[in-house]
């Protein structure tokens, strides 16, 4: 029985775009294959098998990797030939056949299997995002032994459900011109995100459902920009996100022509772009894109990839970032776990968002902190003025005051030491529970610099957990109370002569961001991908049409108002 | 037989791409070629056991050339290592 309920699902933007399709599963058949001991007769039989299997698969791959103007995907490509055609995989794979009399499909299964493996044990993120690349190959190679003919049903502008996805898997989906790609697991830096960012093909991964969930055959949309995706949308939902999806590919060929003007408004009015980065992968893409730097630095991934906090790889991972960032500042974020981002030690927690997180769960953890700060201070010494520390999910002066006496003794114990560092770093504070932008006045005496989260700024303000499906639709940032508590803290701000920024995803919407801008908020930093199009908005408009927005936007009494004035200003 | 002893610089360390370039190099020659690191020893010309290394940036490594055009490979292979393997820094 078909099931039309409206569901919808939230995971993790990958690549950008909006797909509109039916859904598509995947399944991979089971490989399993069982160690089968031949004798001596059909040992040349199976070497045989093995060789030609290597031939018919390096030919497929072969074919794959004609395609235009992509050398990316061609080097990928590349390295899965010579994977193929791997000398000691070869000599392994004949040893085992000729020496140990096993079937070949167990002697590819099981050579495969030991380098599987070691790649994921090794303490490397890329070699454990390349094993499903080893997988596939050992997969393809057992199936051409048995002379079994692979191919995908999917048709053009589907959109593909898969627990994991192979780069050659992903090559052929989207030679069948795929609408989008959703992915139980995967990394960011796991070949199918990487390859559909090159393809242009919308992307959203870890995102969890279960088999009753969705159904072959059902309508379905996805957004790679917020990582939704929505099974049996109503036909208006369609009808937005299609028209959503034609102005995202007009506005981006505009965007282009901007990318190497300076950033200011159309009347001259100076702004800054900055980049919300994680992981290293992205860094790449700083310059192309024109940010100015980083404005949230996320060190949550670093921390638990390193077992200890470990100083030394955090003063490496800092200074890459602030390599890449060019001269332009880097806003550090003190590690922000607690709510969907759980540490080990982590007991369960009924109301994890309200609960011991962000800068309450650092001040109980001090040893964690202290080395998070001395890390950031010792790299400060090579790239003076250019570091700055931000403290998460700040809801009491007092948690301001202890962070500054850590601080403190950090930097006596590294001066008692003789190493160098930049004896004034800048020290902000996110602006994210309600009850730091009503009390903002106050706090910014006490801090260089304010950051507004307008994810959780909106979360706590309107009492709603965006993870949660039933009520997930209440979620919108643009609701008149997230505005006033942004122009109260751009106020206090103003008052007492500090700078304001905003690091929400809230910036990367143009519209937004005009009216940001229109509030007198210069600084603001989003994903890298969204830079071009928002900066293209920003240069295009002058400040006096901003501002006017933000006034009327400022005085809205319901959220339709707010969205109605963004959209007509959209569309001006 | 020839060796020599390199730092990998390419500050991603020596993942898939630049593994492909390496055995690509090496594959051209017809001297046996082995990387030696933290007490392993890997065939060179074998893609799956350079990535296996998971050398990071930083990582020193000793390559080892044994046959008759040893000594041109050793310089074409050594020249890689110092050229960051060609990508962007």
């Amino acid at each position: 029985m078909k099931d039309f309920h409206t569901k919808v699902f939230s995971g993790r933007p990958a690549a950008h775009g909006i797909g509109i399709g039916k859904v598509w599963q995947l399944r991979e058949p089971d490989t399993t294959v069982h160690p089968k001991r031949i004798s001596d007769s059909e040992i040349e039989d199976n070497l045989e098998k093995f060789l030609k299997a290597r031939e018919l698969v390096g030919s497929e791959y072969e074919k794959l990797k004609y395609i235009p103007d992509d050398d990316d995907l061609e080097e990928i490509i590349n390295a899965q030939i010579q994977t193929i055609y791997d000398p000691e995989v070869t000599s392994s794979i004949k040893q085992k056949i000729e020496d140990e009399h096993f079937a070949v499909e167990y002697a590819i299964f099981n050579t495969l299997n030991d380098y599987i493996q070691l790649m994921e044990n090794s303490g490397s993120t890329w070699a454990k995002d390349r094993t499903i690349d080893i997988v596939s190959i050992r997969d393809e190679l057992i199936r051409a032994t048995k002379k079994k003919k692979k191919g995908y049903t999917v048709k053009e502008g589907e959109i593909v459900f898969a627990g994991e996805i192979s780069p050659t898997a992903m090559v052929q989906l989207s030679r069948k011109k795929i609408a989008g790609l959703v992915m139980e697991k995967g990394g960011l830096t796991s070949h199918a995100v990487i390859l559909s960012q090159s393809l242009g093909i919308p992307c959203v991964i870890n995102v969890h459902w279960n088999r009753y969930d969705i159904q072959d055959g059902s309508d379905v949309i996805i957004d790679g920009t917020t990582g939704q995706v929505i099974i049996n949308p109503s036909w208006k939902q369609k009808e937005e996100y299609k028209r959503r999806r034609e102005d995202e590919r007009k506005r981006f060929e505009k965007a282009l022509e901007w990318a190497n003007k300076p950033n200011k408004t159309s009347c001259g009015s100076e702004f800054s772009l900055r980049a919300n980065i994680e992981f290293l992968e992205e860094l790449p893409r700083l310059n192309s894109h024109g940010a100015e730097g980083i404005g949230l630095l996320r060190t949550e991934t670093l921390l638990f990839e390193s077992d200890e906090f470990d100083i030394e790889k955090q003063v490496t991972f800092y200074s890459k970032v602030l390599d890449a960032a060019n001269d332009h500042s880097v806003t550090i974020r003190l590690f922000d776990a607690g709510g969907d981002k759980l540490l080990d030690d982590s007991e369960f927690e009924d109301n994890p968002f309200l609960g011991w997180r962000g800068v309450r769960m650092l001040l109980d953890k001090k040893k964690l902190l202290k080395n998070q700060i001395e890390s950031i201070y010792r790299v400060s010494g090579k790239f003076e003025k250019k570091v700055k520390i931000l403290i998460p999910m700040v809801s009491r002066m007092e948690e301001i005051q202890a962070v500054k006496e850590i601080i403190k003794q950090i930097k006596e114990n590294l001066s008692k030491k003789g190493i160098p560092f930049d004896h004034d770093v800048k020290l902000g504070v996110m602006v994210e529970v309600p009850s730091i932008a009503l009390m903002s006045e106050h706090v910014a005496q006490h801090v260089d610099f304010f950051s507004i989260g307008t994810n959780d700024l909106t979360q706590y303000t309107l009492a709603v957990d965006r993870g949660n499906e039933k009520i997930s639709h209440l979620f919108d940032s643009f609701h008149p109370s997230i505005w006033r508590l942004i122009k109260m803290t751009k106020d206090a701000a103003d008052k007492y002569n500090i700078p304001v920024a905003i690091c929400g995803e809230m910036a990367s919407k143009p519209e937004a961001a005009a009216c940001l801008l229109g509030l007198g908020i210069k600084d603001m930093s989003m994903n890298t991908g969204s830079i071009p199009i928002v900066k293209s908005v920003l240069c295009s408009h002058s400040f006096k049409e901003m501002n006017e927005l933000s006034d009327k936007v400022l005085h809205a009494a319901d959220l339709s108002e707010v969205h109605e004035l963004l959209d007509d200003w959209r569309v001006l | 037989m020839v060796s020599k002893k390199v730092i990998v610089k390419n500050e991603s360390g020596l993942h898939a791409r630049p593994a492909s370039t390496l055995v690509k190099t090496a594959s051209k020659f017809t001297s046996d070629f082995f990387i030696k690191m933290y007490g392993y020893k890997v065939n060179g010309k074998s893609i799956l056991g350079v990535m296996t290394l998971a050398a990071e940036s930083g990582a020193e490594m000793e390559l080892v050339l044994d046959g008759p055009d040893e000594e041109e490979a050793l310089e074409a292979i050594s020249e890689l290592f110092e050229n960051r393997f060609n990508m962007a820094p």
